[in-house]
């Protein structure tokens, strides 16, 4: 058979490199001793959900997800743990003497979750994406969206208020 | 494209806007008012507008607010009712507890009426996205709340511990909300429902029914439902009493309103059908390992903690038989609830001075004798608690039983009292000490430090003996408004 370059299945490689980067990113976020490489492997999975999004036709999801998780969290996460000095160090182990008893717990939820995965039949929407979400999502945000859209604001401003709270300034002596 | 303006029916939400609104006056009058006392007041009358238009709304049949994501049903008013109380009645505690330790700002009545806000937000939501939404407020405020006490490590501790673990739950509240989304094609509660019994969904759905298994765990830790309930006698302890007293009750009714009515209006059958038992061996664990583990406590408020704890597992019996009637019996059992508990926890406000006497229960040997008023505030507080008439407590646990009697659960109420009878032990316990143990003595030199007991906090105690005596008399007039409690 002759090569046909159009017969590489670009969509279906691109998936398995994008869930190669999500899974494989998360499972380093959890097992490097290093925090700092932590903090690398969670740009590396969040970029792989990203590209989800592009394979989704959700366009602007994915450059939000870039630039808001990617882009904004991960370097506020990789700054703070430099900002700690003391994260830094080399070894630290993300295990306790716990581990193992949680090994068996977690490995019946993965195979409840994947045997449900497995079985059911998923319902799909025989709809076309859309061309525009930018718009789509601006009329779900002002229109049936409104008040989560709202209350975030609310969210956002208690967690403001508390930070600053929490980190304006220095305590004196502890008490007992 | 034209935009269309979105029908709203702001006025549904009246309460949780006056809750909110007040925050952010206060945060802005924090800025000019010297004597951060006068924002506590402040937040005292949102709270009363709140109130009286929950009431006002009580009298309007209910209408949808904002495309279906919330209600002003009798359901939702009779819990904003509940978180109302909660807050007015642990401002007036901080009042007074917080003006000793030098903690009094304007930060903590802002966070405290944002946190019941979010409460609030979570009885009236009608879709999963304004639950979680709901969930959030209310605990991020809750988490910076427990650290308020920036100069004690166990409140920095509370805090820590409490926002790790509650990122955790919510993480298992969101997967769960992604799955029930997957599977039913709807994050509003009333379409899951309808999915179930009308939109060709399954009532066996795997999909679903793990989402809502997922859901459970978040709710179970936050009402601290055993085995979820790790973080709660760490958390109750380090953070501030005014704190612990406002999260015991808030928290927890916040937590079984979003629960109740995700559990009766989406997974109505469902429920009925197969998961009265989970709920069932939920409530059985909670009781049993809340009330043992507090029979071991030495610290009246890890005591406090587990109690509370066993509380969870009492109020999950009225929710296993998914009826209205024992949702009006949940209801019942929170707002007295509210009262007794808090009531307990001002006792504890009133002693744990500094130099007075610490939180251990030993040192309330011989508190008979130094305050005979303060003691039987506590004596009637603990006898409440325990469920014993005629008290509020009793009502509460009576309601909840005879609703698991009614759905033929009666072991399930047999279960209950068998607690309420181990739960004796260690409420009287506390009553042994303050009355029937001498006080300890005092070395040569240490002077016996007096226990002043003034301002707000007596208006709190003065309240919730007054109410947990009268609905323990006369019942009546909240049996009444809880059945005004219907959803929507």
């Amino acid at each position: 058979m002759p090569f046909d370059p159009s017969q590489i299945p670009i969509v279906q490689i691109v998936f398995f490199v994008m869930t190669a980067c999500a899974i494989g990113g998360a499972i380093g976020v959890v097992s490097s001793p290093n925090l700092f490489h932590s903090a690398l492997y969670l740009v590396l999975s969040l970029f792989g959900v990203a590209g989800y999004y592009v394979l989704l036709s959700a366009g602007f999801l994915a450059v939000v997800q870039l630039m808001v998780y990617v882009g904004a969290i991960a370097i506020l996460i990789l700054f703070a743990i430099m900002f700690a000095r003391r994260l830094m160090g080399q070894g630290e182990n993300q295990n306790n003497q716990q581990w193992w008893l949680s090994l068996p717990i977690v490995m019946i939820l993965f195979a409840v979750l994947v045997g449900v995965v497995n079985t059911v039949s998923w319902p799909v929407s025989g709809a076309e994406p859309t061309g525009d979400t930018v718009m789509e999502l601006g009329h779900a945000f002002l229109g049936s969206y409104l008040i989560p859209f709202e209350v975030v604001s609310i969210l956002l401003s208690v967690a403001l208020i508390g930070g600053i709270f929490l980190a304006r300034e220095k305590v004196e002596a502890e008490e007992a | 494209m034209p935009i269309e303006i979105p029908t709203l029916n702001i006025a549904a939400l009246t309460p949780f806007l006056a809750v909110t609104v007040t925050a952010f006056v206060v945060m802005f009058f924090e800025l000019f008012v010297n004597d951060k006392r006068i924002l506590g007041y402040l937040s005292l009358l949102g709270l009363a507008v709140a109130a009286i238009s929950s009431v006002m709304l009580l009298g309007v049949s209910p209408a949808p607010a904002f495309q279906e994501m919330a209600i002003s049903d009798g359901y939702a008013l009779v819990l904003n009712l509940i978180f109302i109380v909660t807050a007015a009645l642990s401002i007036l505690i901080s009042l007074s507890y917080l003006g000793d330790r030098a903690l009094q700002r304007g930060e903590y009545y802002a966070l405290l009426l944002f946190s019941t806000g979010g409460m609030m937000l979570m009885g009236a939501a009608t879709d999963l996205i304004v639950v979680f939404m709901g969930l959030e407020i209310m605990s991020i405020a809750l988490y910076v709340l427990a650290a308020f006490n920036r100069r004690k490590m166990g409140s920095g501790e509370a805090g820590m511990k409490y926002f790790i673990l509650g990122a955790f739950a919510s993480a298992f509240f969101l997967y769960g909300v992604a799955l029930v989304y997957g599977a039913t094609g709807s994050t509003n509660l009333s379409a899951i429902g309808n999915w179930f019994t009308s939109g060709g969904g399954d009532l066996t759905d795997p999909i679903a029914l793990v989402g809502l298994s997922l859901l459970l765990v978040g709710f179970a830790f936050k009402i601290a439902a055993v085995p979820f309930q790790w973080w709660t006698p760490d958390v109750y302890q380090g953070a501030p009493t005014s704190v612990t007293a406002f999260m015991s009750v808030g928290a927890k009714a916040a937590g079984f309103a979003a629960l109740v009515r995700l559990l009766m209006v989406s997974f109505g059958q469902a429920f009925t059908l197969d998961w009265q038992i989970a709920v069932a061996a939920l409530a059985v664990v909670t009781m049993t390992g809340g009330n043992i583990a507090a029979l071991a406590q030495k610290d009246i408020k890890r005591m406090l903690a587990f109690s509370s704890i066993a509380h969870a597992g009492y109020i999950l019996v009225g929710v296993v038989p998914g009826t209205i009637d024992g949702v009006q019996a949940v209801l019942f059992y929170l707002m007295g609830y509210a009262f007794m508990n808090i009531g307990a926890f001002a006792v504890v406000a009133v002693l744990e001075h500094r130099v007075a006497i610490s939180s251990a229960i030993e040192e309330y040997a011989g508190l008979a004798a130094r305050k005979p008023l303060l003691a039987a505030a506590m004596l009637l507080f603990m006898v409440s608690l325990t469920g014993l008439p005629p008290f509020v407590g009793f009502w509460g646990k009576l309601y909840v039983f005879r609703a698991a009697v009614e759905a033929n659960m009666s072991w399930l109420a047999v279960v209950g009292v068998i607690n309420s009878a181990i739960s004796a032990f260690y409420y009287l316990g506390v009553v042994v000490q303050m009355y029937m143990r001498p006080a300890a003595a005092t070395e040569d030199g240490e002077e016996v430090v007096p226990i002043s007991l003034s301002g707000p906090v007596t208006i709190t105690l003065a309240v919730a003996v007054i109410i947990t005596v009268i609905l323990g008399i006369w019942p009546t007039p909240l049996v009444n408004l809880t059945s005004l409690a219907v959803f929507g």
